[in-house]
């Protein structure tokens, strides 16, 4: 009796481990070249459900209004699992890596994502879609650019659809013009007007703060403040100088930055605390009247603004135009490259009708359905602009966005300008920044077309911290510009160097 | 006499002081996300509220209560955790019970086979590949099953039952009670406070868990409430940054439907403790009384 026991229950023992291991071998297994695409084209089968895995929504992607839209105009059913919010990345590898028979896994299109997605490529875990799109895709090579598919090639193959984001100056300094008006002060052009402003704000105190008064405040983690690097010549983290991409520590203008904002910290324009600010912290400085000026994102002016006229409801806002420096340097950051990217798994088995799927998404027509909805019903269209119909357009589209694989490049950008005109305090913000001013005061980021870079991706933001944080540091004086050298060796030895080298050898290639 | 009293008197003060500071400062957060939670937004923004509401509102409550993703995620929870916290109490006293019997022969050696599941684990990747075999991939009881058991909670069990007389059982053989009769019967009936104990960690697990979501629920139907939950914070958290997509930042969120969403989820296990407190110093403490 209990040597029976004995003998089922180790067999049972067996049997687990060894069913363990079995899958575990399946798994690798499948990672090996399974025939990606599905070789029977039988044309009359019926269109196959495919499988989406998107980046993460608030809202179910299956019972969004979009998807419906997207079912009936391409014919395919679609189930959507999504990524988490919360390291996607890991999540991804995981089923990457146990061969997920996804048909289109939709990423993020920054530099992390982008390494992930060529390192996919090289080890074979990605259907090359080059062939796929000259024979499926007549709408997608419409939409796309060349050099938008240049830049998504690893190895001189495509193995991604890429989605190009909208280009835009994003930050920039807002003031408080009450403040300015109380003092008398015009709005500052210049960096020595804007110091000067600052001076005014701390000794006057329109604000009637008191010692708690903050001229000007920033977030601890960004000690790099936009607008004002611009001024100094380096509105982006890379910029050409004299015909090579430098980062901004190895800029010659970084101790004149630095000894600039020392001065400001040094002279009380900065606020004290502002190491330990964060994003929020900021915010409450400014909406509570106890700062004058912050660096703001035009997508948060709404919001800001609320809680500023709240608090102060004679406060008035603007943002400042981009400060001169000496030399008349200037400039704002404006993003660019990649919003997301999609690419098909060798183990998907609908690669084709994948392909197909894409392609009929980026039908002109539908492309403008899926993207901001009907005429009439979700937006007005005049003189050239298209104005969303409220609440409707955020209830079916606001989310929209996820469901792009490819945009229409040449029209995208039109029609996008809907969403920016839900709000008008918003449309202001983002059209000052982006039409009003000069066009020369937008600089895009020279990095943003790159291709995969695989020392840049690896280090890329480690160094980005350390320099951060030494910038910070440099800031508030725990550290001494004296020691400048020896954090630049540490710098280039923990990966500067070589990125440097990778950067611009491929910036000798596109700078003719 | 008189000098003990005094001493007395001293600690008692110097406790309550003690207990009282670490009430509240373990209760300050929780009002102040309670605040957030109900303060109107320009408030929370400009970082006025602290524990008390400004601005009393209960739109972002409604918001967030009545979102289909948070009312699905809400029932999913619910779900695996009374599914799983029966499953789990019934399978752990199953399995406890037998290991409870020393006379028993193997008994010492299935249990070394227990506590070698609690040292050492396949790792992430053979797990996921474990579940993804067995077709769980997606499936709720993804979450149900690989964790029915917590040996921890077996050897408390265990113990438990090996506290009670060994007397009342053999009165109830005597009687012609079989060995589910004894142990559903007899047995079960006088472990309540340990089942009671049991079942609310249990219970808080399952509530709690979002690391074996994460891995295995892709479908987003069937996300728990910690799943949705996590990807909200970190939603707003991560709003600031600029590589977002700004598309994304237009959506009206703000720390107040964090705080929302922190509050209807936390406040339904909550609820649970009062009543299960009173077993709680019971079944925690076996073993450390004996008699």
């Amino acid at each position: 009796m209990n040597k029976k026991k004995w003998l089922v229950l180790s067999v049972a023992a067996l049997a687990l481990t060894s069913a363990a291991c079995s899958s575990k071998d399946a798994g690798s297994g499948a990672q090996a070249p399974s025939g990606g695409t599905s070789a029977a084209g039988n044309a009359n089968a019926p269109k196959p459900q495919l499988k989406s895995l998107q980046i993460w929504q608030k809202d179910d992607y299956n019972t969004y209004p979009v998807a419906k839209v997207l079912e009936e105009r391409t014919g395919y059913k679609v189930q959507y699992d999504m990524l988490p919010q919360d390291k996607p990345q890991d999540k991804l590898n995981l089923l990457i890596a146990s061969a997920e028979p996804y048909d289109a896994i939709t990423t993020g299109g920054g530099s992390d994502f982008k390494a992930l997605y060529a390192d996919y490529a090289k080890k074979g875990a990605l259907t090359d879609l080059t062939p796929l799109i000259d024979k499926f895709g007549p709408n997608i090579k419409a939409s796309i650019s060349q050099a938008t598919f240049d830049a998504a090639k690893v190895d001189g193959k495509i193995y991604a659809i890429p989605t190009r984001t909208i280009e835009f100056g994003g930050t920039s300094l807002m003031i408080r013009t009450d403040w300015l008006e109380k003092l008398n002060l015009k709005m500052p052009t210049t960096l020595d007007e804007f110091a000067q402003v600052l001076k005014a704000f701390k000794e006057k105190d329109p604000g009637g703060n008191g010692d708690k008064n903050a001229p000007l405040t920033i977030r601890g983690d960004s000690p790099f403040v936009e607008n004002i690097v611009g001024a100094f010549g380096m509105p982006n983290s890379w910029n050409d100088t004299g015909g090579k991409l430098t980062p901004r520590l190895l800029d010659p203008a970084y101790k004149e930055y630095v000894a600039f904002m020392t001065d400001l910290f040094k002279q009380g324009l900065l606020d004290k605390e502002f190491s330990v600010n964060k994003d929020a912290t900021m915010k409450e400085k400014f909406t509570s009247g106890r700062a004058g000026v912050i660096p703001l994102h035009w997508a948060d002016v709404p919001t800001v603004i609320d809680a500023l006229k709240k608090n102060q409801p004679d406060a008035k806002y603007a943002y400042i135009p981009a400060l001169k420096g000496k030399d008349g340097k200037m400039g704002l950051s404006v993003n660019g490259g990649f919003d997301r990217i999609t690419f098909i798994p060798k183990a998907s088995k609908h690669a084709e009708d994948a392909v197909k799927w894409m392609n009929a998404k980026l039908d002109k027509d539908t492309f403008k359905l899926m993207a901001i909805g009907e005429e009439g019903k979700h937006y007005t269209y005049k003189d050239g602009s298209y104005t969303p119909i409220l609440p409707i357009f955020t209830d079916e589209r606001n989310q929209a966005n996820n469901f792009l694989m490819g945009v229409d490049e040449k029209n995208y950008p039109v029609y996008w300008q809907a969403r920016v005109r839900k709000d008008p305090r918003l449309f202001e913000a983002w059209e000052y920044l982006n039409v009003k001013q000069p066009a020369n005061t937008r600089v895009i980021d020279p990095l943003a077309f790159s291709p995969y870079l695989a020392e840049y991706s690896k280090n890329n933001q480690s160094l980005g911290t350390m320099m951060g944080e030494y910038t910070v540091k440099l800031i508030f004086g725990a550290e001494q510009i004296s020691g400048y050298d020896a954090f630049v060796q540490k710098y280039k030895a923990s990966g500067g160097d070589a990125s440097y080298k990778e950067v611009n050898d491929w910036y000798a290639t596109v700078k003719k | 006499m008189k000098s003990t009293s005094l001493s007395d008197r001293c600690i008692d003060l110097f406790s309550y002081t003690v207990l009282t500071a670490m009430a509240l400062a373990t209760l300050l957060p929780f009002a102040n996300v309670l605040s957030k939670s109900v303060s109107e937004e320009w408030a929370v923004v400009s970082g006025k509220v602290g524990i008390f509401p400004i601005g009393f509102q209960l739109d972002t409550m409604q918001y967030v209560i009545t979102s289909s993703q948070f009312v699905r995620s809400f029932a999913v929870s619910a779900g695996i955790t009374a599914v799983g916290t029966l499953l789990s109490i019934l399978l752990t006293a199953i399995s406890a019970y037998p290991l409870s019997k020393r006379h028993l022969p193997g008994v010492g050696a299935i249990l070394v086979l227990y506590i070698f599941t609690m040292m050492f684990n396949g790792g992430i990747i053979p797990n996921y590949l474990l579940i993804r075999s067995l077709g769980l991939i997606n499936s709720l009881w993804s979450l149900i099953l690989p964790v029915m058991i917590s040996v921890f909670n077996l050897l408390v069990i265990k113990s438990y039952f090996e506290s009670l007389p060994e007397a009342l059982e053999d009165s109830a053989k005597m009687d012609g009670a079989r060995t589910f009769t004894i142990l559903f019967r007899i047995i079960l009936p006088l472990s309540g406070p340990v089942i009671a104990t049991i079942a609310l960690f249990y219970a808080v697990y399952f509530w709690n868990d979002f690391f074996n979501p994460m891995l295995y629920i892709s479908d987003p139907s069937l996300k728990p409430l910690q799943l949705y939950l996590r990807d909200i914070v970190m939603d707003a958290d991560s709003s600031s940054a600029i590589t977002k997509s700004v598309d994304d930042m237009m959506n009206v969120s703000g720390e107040g439907v964090r705080a929302a969403t922190v509050i209807a989820s936390t406040v339904p296990i909550v609820l649970v403790y009062p009543f299960l407190q009173k077993y709680f110093i019971k079944g925690v403490l076996i073993g450390s009384v004996k008699g």
